[in-house]
């Protein structure tokens, strides 16, 4: 068997470029590697076109590093033709007639989508055993999850399935599993990639992002998906920028900021050990490194639930059986078509959120729950300002244990958001957080330390990523 | 255990349009108060300000000039309803008109 | 026992005129063939965005100005959630805390006594898609869903049914005149909720909304129903339920739709999707740089140019014959004479082949100079309505008509004088009459020549000629 996809993009490329290989042997290669390993259950659909795909490119120049690279695309993120479920049963048969920005930029730059990837059912769970098909498995241990939301995607990086793929992140499903998986994953500053065709979980916290094997691939892979989009108010404009230009730097000078409650007592031990052989190797090479008092953090988790489900609970008021979707077949009226449709096509975790985000909304609680959330999420950013006055970065391990056993937080509807507790306030803020593999657990289970950067500043979050990644 | 009640479940499950089968309400009893006691947890928060952030982007938003782009044909437009009727997307009747 | 005092309130929802839709960009158009001016949006697509048309911020700022309400300058939209077939997304976009126009007015006068109509806010908001009821079915056509609507809600401040037309026919007119809408009730571009209450003392009391009422005159009759109605449950000792109604035209009174459930639970709060618009002052000039002459300008005006009331009214009436004479006024002429002949014959030629004046070949040089030629003489009023049809239908100009429908006959002084010198011949007696100073001669006189030249003279001309003759 071929072993092209463990190369580099960059190698990838240069055998491309010199005709050694084509986009079809790299498609068929990625498809016998998902097909050996059916068990990890990293994709939900194969893309049927996608050999016809790679050999229409066999013709064409390759015209960037990209070209004819298979990745996994996230199932919440909508493909054109291409069955698109959000890992849910009221979507299991929904083809879009449109695709989402973010895959129109793909195949502008001829990156072939290799397949829909695996996840929670519409994004909402730490370790997508809330996918209507199956629970995709963590290659470093098939009996721990490969976490979630965005479980499939990262299954499939640390499979070796395919080298590059979307995520999206809300609450840390980037950035989660890619811990847990020993991958990078990288959730941007909000507004720096168009949501335009990312199933909308929660709008206000919600952003697609790269999860890749390397740091430098992750970045470059940015350089391509970001960009304002007039089909979404809530992507930003900015200047065009190559997030891989600090690469390589070194780290003298930099000034970063752990604060206190990253390193607390909710962090298993070995990590937090972890994370100070970290700080030691920094402080080593010329960073500054300081433990900081932040307020708020410890209301994150908190906040995200009320928000999140609050705007879920609108978000997905559109799944009714009516214009696209499953519809239940026996019903009375129209109350009763809603309410089975939704009844039989959702899943639990999905309904509990639905059900408590209405109830945060209902009446008087809006304004108890929904508004003071708000506000105290506009403290929260504040307090991140404030350290970012005076500090490059923010450090912390991006999770509080190594990947957990699966079937462990089922049916626990707390513990789902507490495996999130680190990472769930940089949603809060907007900021652009990246996890970066550190090394393994004495149980040989990934490790991965978590950079929070100023709004629009990933370029510094990669500078400091990729100089460990060199030496962890 | 603290539970919620048969009803408080109803309604909620009503405001959100699902339908629970018997097992499903016992078992949310327990689970949505679990949820109900963490978004609780806001009350205790006392020092905050009341400005609100409802979304990070600070900017204005853009405004769209006024042109008509692409539309779909009816084919498409219901091409992904359960139940169509000619060109239209066919429901039960709508009691409240 | 005392009288009971109503207490009526007003919910009026407009459709804005635009080229595309609110929060989408396919077509705001009437009468399209189903299903086909719609996009993914429209349709609530999974992963959709909505965007905001500028044109509609515009025409919220121009129907702030013309209902004298403050622009509010830092807006948000909000979501109003509630499950509906007509609601694509179930949740609809609406202004609810920040609506664009607060504390504005409109002056009616009933009865000679002016008051003013008081409005708490205007807002903007997309429209719900149209359905179509058959047996057991409802069918769905989502052209209408998301055109853009004003939400115009007045304090309850109107005290009856005649108070409640007198409003709505000063709104229609001034949103018609705005072009801010076509205000069409019967295409339902104008849809008006009527509130009403009635109580004894100061507390106001139960009270019920009947919607969608399908014209001016039966808003009036509707509301004077439901006051006798209410009136009669109370006289009875009945109680007033919080309900929804509608008006029957048929059996002329109004009839229980549904009791409203223990208040809408609508769930609002600030749509993520869309950030904060801030209104400058810059933007506010610029829409309002559009804005037409609103009828009371147009009153003042045409009565300082010298215009009967009548003819003002006349004109206000009839919007485009009003802006074709708005054009007129840039030439100089006699604008009396004008509006006589828009009024007159161009009006009966305009209604018997229904025509809109700028359909026809009535160019304002052409108007001026049939005007000049009534002044002159050269052509009578007799003349004009002969050539109505040339006039209107093709380019030939007035001399050019004259000549060809031989009118110069009618100028030549000699055939006046003819008709003249034959009149004073067998008239002796009024000729007599007239020396000696009654005037009643002259009138006979001249209606004499008039009835001898069959109406073919120009009468100015010849009053002034035969003044001549019998003063010799």
């Amino acid at each position: 068997m071929s072993k092209y996809l463990d190369l580099s993009i960059k190698e990838i490329h240069e055998l491309l470029v010199d005709k050694k290989i084509t986009p079809l042997d790299l498609v068929d290669e990625a498809l016998e590697r998902i097909e050996e390993n059916k068990d990890l259950n990293a994709f939900i659909t194969i893309n049927d076109k996608v050999r016809e795909e790679a050999s229409a490119l066999g013709e064409v120049e390759p015209d960037n590093i990209f070209f004819g690279i298979p990745i996994a695309v996230k199932d919440n993120i909508v493909t054109k033709d291409l069955k698109t479920t959000c890992a849910s049963h009221i979507l299991d048969n929904f083809i879009p007639i449109y695709d989402a920005t973010i895959v129109e930029k793909l195949k502008e730059n001829k990156l072939l989508i290799i397949g829909k990837a695996n996840m929670d059912e519409f994004a909402m769970g730490s370790t997508s055993e809330t996918s209507y098909f199956g629970t995709p498995l963590n290659p470093h241990d098939k009996k721990r999850t490969a976490g979630g939301s965005s479980g499939g995607s990262a299954t499939a990086i640390s499979g070796g399935l395919v080298p590059l793929a979307l995520g999206s992140d809300t609450g840390g499903s980037i950035r989660q599993p890619a811990s847990y998986t020993g991958i990078v994953g990288m959730k941007p500053t909000y507004g720096r990639i168009s949501r335009y065709g990312l199933v909308a979980f929660a709008s206000s916290l919600d952003q697609i992002g790269p999860m890749t094997r390397t740091v430098y691939e992750n970045a470059a892979l940015l350089n391509i998906l970001v960009g304002e989009d007039d089909k979404d108010l809530t992507s930003v404009k900015k200047e065009k920028e190559d997030f891989t230009r600090l690469i390589g730097k070194d780290i003298k000078g930099m000034k970063i900021a752990l604060p206190k409650y990253f390193v607390s007592d909710i962090v298993d031990e070995e990590i937090s050990k972890r994370i100070k052989e970290v700080i030691s190797f920094l402080k080593e090479n010329g960073a500054t490194v300081d433990i900081v008092d932040m307020k708020y953090l410890d209301t994150a988790v908190n906040l995200y639930q009320i928000i999140a489900m609050a705007e879920a609970s609108s978000n997905l008021a559109r799944f009714d059986g009516i214009r696209y979707g499953y519809r239940a077949t026996s019903f009375n009226n129209v109350d009763s078509m809603y309410e089975k449709t939704r009844g039989e096509g959702f899943g639990d975790e999905v309904k509990r959120r639905i059900m408590v985000g209405s109830y945060i909304l209902s009446g008087e609680n809006a304004k108890t729950y929904y508004d003071k959330a708000l506000m105290v999420r506009d403290d929260i950013t504040k307090e991140f300002n404030r350290i970012f006055k005076d500090y490059d970065l923010i450090i912390g391990p991006t999770t509080t244990r190594v990947a957990p056993l699966l079937g462990t937080s089922k049916d626990d509807p707390h513990k789902a958001f507490m495996d999130d507790v680190l990472v769930i306030p940089v949603n809060m803020a907007g900021l652009p957080g990246l996890s970066v593999p550190v090394g393994k657990s004495s149980e040989n289970l990934p490790i991965g330390l978590h950079i929070i950067g100023k709004a629009f500043d990933e370029a510094t979050i990669y500078r400091l990523a990729s100089f460990i990644e060199e030496v962890f | 255990m603290d539970k919620l009640s048969r009803e408080e479940v109803l309604h909620v499950a009503h405001l959100a349009r699902i339908s629970l089968t018997e097992e499903e309400i016992e078992k949310f009893r327990v689970q949505l108060k679990v949820l109900m006691d963490d978004i609780d947890k806001i009350k205790e928060v006392k020092d905050y300000d009341d400005e609100m952030m409802f979304t990070p982007i600070e900017e204005n938003a853009r405004l769209r000039e006024d042109v008509v782009g692409d539309m779909l044909t009816a084919k498409e437009a219901i091409s992904n309803a359960p139940k169509k009727n000619g060109s239209f997307i066919e429901v039960p009747v709508m009691i409240n008109e | 026992m005392s009288e009971f005092i109503p207490t009526i309130g007003l919910e009026v929802h407009v459709e804005i005129k635009s080229k595309s839709k609110l929060f989408s960009s396919s077509a705001n158009s009437y009468g399209m063939a189903t299903n086909t001016s719609v996009n993914v949006v429209d349709l609530g697509y999974p992963g959709t965005l909505p965007t905001v048309n500028k044109e509609i911020i515009r025409q919220g700022i121009r129907a702030c100005k013309v209902l004298n309400c403050n622009i509010t300058r830092k807006m948000h939209f909000d979501r109003k959630n509630y499950f509906y077939p007509d609601n694509p997304k179930n949740y609809q976009i609406t202004q609810n805390r920040t609506p664009i126009g607060t504390d504005g007015y409109v002056e009616i006068e009933v009865d000679g006594i002016k008051k003013k109509i008081g409005i708490s806010d205007i807002h903007i908001e997309e429209d719900t898609c149209k359905s179509a009821h058959r047996g057991s079915v409802s069918l769905l056509d989502f052209n209408r869903a998301g055109v853009p609507l004003i939400e115009i809600v007045t304090e309850p401040c109107i005290s009856n049914g005649k108070e409640a037309m007198a409003y709505l026919t000063k709104l229609k007119e001034l949103l018609f005149y705005a072009n801010i809408s076509d205000c069409k009730m019967e295409e339902g571009s104008m849809r008006c909720d009527a509130n009403v209450s009635i109580s004894k003392d100061e507390n106001m009391g139960t009270r019920t909304e009947t919607k969608n009422i399908s014209s001016i005159h039966n808003v009036g009759l509707a509301i004077e129903k439901e006051i006798a109605r209410q009136e009669e449950v109370l006289n009875n000792n009945g109680i007033i339920k919080e309900e929804t109604r509608r008006f029957d035209d048929k059996l002329g009174e109004t009839i229980l739709m549904r009791v409203k459930e223990t208040g809408n639970d609508y769930r609002y709060f600030i749509e993520p999707d869309i950030p904060y618009l801030v209104i400058t002052d810059e933007f506010i000039n610029d829409s309002l740089k559009t804005l037409p002459l609103l009828p009371d300008e147009l009153r003042e005006k045409y009565s300082k140019i010298g215009l009967s009331s009548l003819q003002i009214e006349k004109l206000i009436n009839n919007r485009p014959l009003n802006d074709y004479f708005l054009g007129l006024l840039e030439f100089k002429t006699n604008y009396v004479t004008a509006v006589n002949l828009l009024l007159s014959d161009v009006s009966s030629y305009l209604n018997k082949h229904n025509k809109v004046i700028t359909d026809t070949h009535l160019s304002y040089e052409k108007l001026v100079s049939v005007i000049d030629n009534l002044e002159s003489g050269a052509l009578s009023n007799k003349n004009v309505k002969d050539l109505i049809d040339s006039l209107m239908e093709n380019d030939l100009t007035i001399e050019e008509l004259k000549k060809e429908f031989k009118i110069e006959n009618i100028t030549d002084d000699r055939f006046i004088e003819d008709i003249i010198t034959k009149v004073i011949e067998n008239n002796t007696e009024s000729v007599n009459d007239y020396k000696n100073g009654h005037d009643r001669a002259l009138k006979y006189l001249m209606g004499q020549v008039m009835k001898e030249t069959k109406g073919t003279v120009n009468p100015k001309k010849a009053s002034d000629m035969l003044k001549e003759a019998l003063n010799k």
